[in-house]
């Protein structure tokens, strides 16, 4: 069992590494977890475009908007967890899930998780070095995530930050690929 | 000196207490952070740098990684704290990179 963080900026790569990783981990059953809640169109068709990408690559998406502790996959294999930082923001603002307890409630789902994977990629975002003048909750919003990710990357054995597409190891033994 | 730099939240202060064997009362005492907001006005860099490295452990977050601000005020001070902190890199015996809770030594060798 391997637990891999990947960590990075927008538009940085992180996706396409992270896939690379499943890609790598062999004649295992893909499952990858969206955490995207459609509020409109745009987020419909983005949902869509990239369902129907990681269907050619024989992924099955389960959905898992909130409360990750309660889910349970149908298959055992490579687990894609995309992206932290909307399974984030989803428990800390929808009206009945973790709020203050958004921590705890996904490092228990994590813990939920791992027994159900060969192998669990996680995905999140790096949104920390842009300074901290930002207006309202949003403080609060990166303070949770960064904590989810401190969790995470104490979870996982490998640890990578993503620069322009260039993985860079932060923990454990980078494996030739 | 230890300058211990990364982006917001990534655990740098909790890295030198675990690090340095320090509660917070000797943290406080010991080491000097948010160092990034003392740039902003300040007409000599280099000497707050040399000011601040009297301590033992300085901590700045890094804020340069964002778009350029719209206010000149906040484009100044953030161009003042990225050069601070270039500052106190130059004058550290050790640099660390803490990045989601983990360390990089990017200069020197890190405490023992």
């Amino acid at each position: 069992m391997m637990v891999t963080l990947v960590i990075g900026g927008a538009a940085s790569g992180k996706s396409e590494f992270a896939e690379s990783l499943v890609l790598h981990a062999g004649d295992l059953p893909r499952t990858y977890i969206a955490t995207m809640q459609p509020f409109d169109d745009e987020c419909r068709a983005r949902i869509r475009r990239h369902r129907e990408m990681r269907a050619k690559k024989k992924f099955e998406t389960v959905e898992c908007f909130t409360n990750l502790e309660q889910l349970n996959l149908p298959q055992k294999g490579v687990v894609l967890l995309e992206c932290m930082s909307n399974l984030v923001a989803n428990e800390l603002y929808s009206p009945d899930d973790a709020g203050e307890h958004t921590l705890e409630a996904i490092e228990r789902g994590i813990r939920h998780l791992i027994p159900q994977c060969e192998e669990l990629i996680i995905v999140s975002n790096e949104v920390f070095s842009g300074g901290c003048d930002y207006e309202g909750d949003t403080l609060r919003y990166l303070r949770v995530l960064a904590q989810v990710n401190r969790m995470a990357a104490k979870e996982a054995d490998m640890v990578y930050e993503i620069v322009c597409g260039v993985p860079v190891c932060h923990k454990g033994e980078e494996t030739k690929r | 000196m230890v300058f211990v730099t990364g982006p917001l939240y990534s655990g740098k202060k909790t890295y030198v207490k675990e690090r340095m064997h320090w509660d917070d009362e000797t943290l406080a005492r010991l080491a000097v952070w948010d160092v990034q907001d003392r740039a902003a006005g300040c007409t000599d860099l280099a000497r707050l740098a040399d000011e601040l490295s009297q301590k033992e452990v300085v901590i700045a977050t890094e804020i340069g990684g964002g778009v350029v601000p719209v206010l000149a005020e906040e484009r100044a001070a953030r161009e003042a704290a990225g050069r601070l902190a270039c500052l106190l890199a130059q004058r550290a015996d050790t640099v660390v990179r803490v990045f989601c809770g983990i360390p990089t030594v990017l200069k020197g060798e890190e405490v023992q």
